[in-house]
């Protein structure tokens, strides 16, 4: 199964949704987390194409402790985020966006982790765990 | 040895019984045995003591089957894991008194007998352990989705008006419950009005009220209204207290006037019916 | 492709029947900013029936087609957001305030009406 998206143009955000979207319901996610999951990923394959022009957005199974969980891997060598704290807060936004992605995403998800060197690019991993 | 204390048991069994029975009386808490009839006491009792013996005789799966049964009884009775434990150590006691009295144990042989006693004991014991954990946590389980099943049905009072009553205490994992319930809800019953009724939830503070915005906030997106109702004074006291603002909510004190008002929304209204003489 | 605007009476309807890439979704906007221009319609309907996911993107156009609908003169009513979907915009932290809403593309045309009559 080809399980990454390189996101390069504005389709290549729905060809990755639709990949996370496929994923989470063969993994038995209900509807709510599959748009969730969905949702999450359009926003990060998003910032993607706007913010470091090209990156890849990869999905994957993952299982600990018995529990099955979607993790979502979001990957770019674009110009980085120099104030983490700052992209977290709702309505931050150097696009005139809503500024919900990243903290929606947060919210979306169980797991969310962020780094991010200005220069070097920002690697976003997320994980759904299935109820 | 292995051979001379299971010969002991064997042949002492209803005594070992007896004696087991008397001293368990004795020591245990009394709460243990008043759920139980002394019959019923006394059929547990041997079967624990069968069980036990049972462990010197028959191949490791058949002791793990019965054991497991006998474990999941003996939770459903409400016998706790330390009488089973003290039921062990009484067990062996009087196993070991007995076998000196019949100068079958002596002091040369006695370090033999503990350590062959505790070869069988040590697996057993875990094993006990092991089968009351499961239990437990399959009731446990169970127990959790018992709850998440109860937790919030909204019921269809009228044509488009629909109540979910909340009771207990609201978390994290049961507000996501609560806010998928109520938006399937709304739309397979085509509700224009839902009451959240919080009469049966004790406290409300800002991370509830937060969930309880957000539903209304949900239930708005869908199509329909959203009411709080229930409010006890108390929960009004709280609500200003902490600063909540809950201006974009509807809110009545009780469901009764939240349900007239849902009525009015909708514009209907209930009225009394003149008696015929 | 484009997404079809019927026009009845002084109403557009639209219903989504596909997922919206950003470029449908722009698209669509102007789309019809052109044609409530050219219809002087009152009222525009939005159903959201198929649609199972909504992310900031679209949440933006489709507030920002609602706010210069009203500029132009016409109310929106969106209709038919699935409870998934409204779950996941709550938790986005999107939350469409002064959006009108109906359960469905009926009741979106009745409350309309009532909209419009006050
Ligand atoms: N991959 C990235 N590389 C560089 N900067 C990023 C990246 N992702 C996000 N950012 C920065 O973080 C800010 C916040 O992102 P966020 O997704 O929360 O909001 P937005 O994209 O501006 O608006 P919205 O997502 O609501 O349409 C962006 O404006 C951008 O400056
Ligand atoms: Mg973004």
């Amino acid at each position: 199964m080809d399980s990454c998206v390189k996101i390069i143009n504005e389709w290549d955000i729905v060809a990755a949704r639709q990949l996370g979207r496929n994923v989470a319901r063969d993994l038995g996610f209900g509807t709510v987390d599959q748009a969730r999951i969905t949702t999450a990923i359009s926003e990060l394959a998003r910032n993607i194409y706007l913010y470091a022009e090209q990156g890849e957005v990869c999905i994957e199974k993952t299982e600990s402790g018995g529990k099955i969980g979607l993790v979502i891997i979001s990957e770019d060598q674009g110009p980085g985020i120099s104030d983490l704290r700052k992209v977290m807060e709702d309505g931050f936004s150097t696009s005139g966006g809503l500024g919900a992605g990243l903290p929606g995403v947060k919210r979306l998800v169980d797991e969310f982790h962020i780094e991010s060197n200005p220069g070097e690019g920002t690697l976003i991993k997320a994980i759904k765990w299935l109820r | 040895m292995r051979k001379l204390i299971f010969n002991y048991v064997q042949t002492h069994k209803g005594e070992i019984l007896n004696d087991w029975i008397e001293q368990m009386r004795q020591q245990a808490d009394e709460r243990t045995f008043t759920a139980m009839s002394p019959q019923m006491f006394t059929k547990t009792s041997s079967e624990f003591i069968e069980l036990l013996i049972s462990n010197f005789t028959e191949t490791e799966r058949e002791f793990q089957a019965k054991l497991t049964g006998f474990a999941e009884k003996i939770v459903k009775f409400g016998w706790p894991l330390n009488v089973v434990t003290l039921g062990l150590q009484t067990f062996r006691q009087i196993v070991s008194d007995g076998m000196r009295k019949d100068g079958l144990v002596d002091r040369d042989n006695f370090m033999e007998f503990v350590t062959e006693f505790d070869h069988w004991m040590f697996p057993l014991n875990d094993a006990i352990i092991a089968s009351y954990t499961n239990t437990w946590e399959r009731t446990v389980s169970l127990q959790k989705i018992a709850l998440q099943e109860l937790s919030a049905p909204l019921i269809p009072v009228f044509e488009k008006i629909s109540v979910m009553p909340l009771i207990g205490t609201i978390d994290t994992e049961r507000a996501k419950l609560i806010m998928e319930n109520l938006l399937n809800g709304v739309v397979t019953h085509r509700s224009e009005v839902v009451l959240i009724d919080i009469t049966g939830v004790p406290v409300v503070d800002t991370m509830v009220a937060h969930h309880i915005i957000q539903a209304a906030d949900a239930v708005r997106l869908v199509g329909a209204k959203c009411m709080l109702v229930g409010i006890r004074p108390e929960i009004a006291q709280t609500i200003v207290t902490l600063g909540i603002n809950l201006d974009q909510i509807v809110t009545t004190s009780t469901l009764k006037k939240g349900i007239e008002e849902a009525l009015e929304m909708t514009e209907r209204k209930i009225i009394e019916v003149e008696e015929k003489r | 492709m484009r997404i079809p605007i019927l026009k009845l009476h002084d109403t557009l309807l639209i219903s989504i029947q596909w997922e919206l890439d950003d470029q449908t979704a722009l698209q669509f906007q102007e789309d019809l900013l052109h044609k409530i221009h050219e219809t002087s319609a009152r009222g525009v309907v939005i159903d959201l029936t198929s649609i199972d996911f909504i992310d900031s993107f679209i949440a933006k156009v489709l507030g920002d087609v609602i706010s210069m609908s009203e500029l132009m003169g016409a109310k929106v009513m969106i209709t038919g957001i699935q409870p998934a979907v409204a779950i996941t915009l709550i938790e986005l932290g999107i939350r469409l305030e002064d959006v009108l809403t109906a359960l469905d593309l009926e009741k979106g045309l009745e409350k309309l009406q009532r909209e419009l009559e006050d």
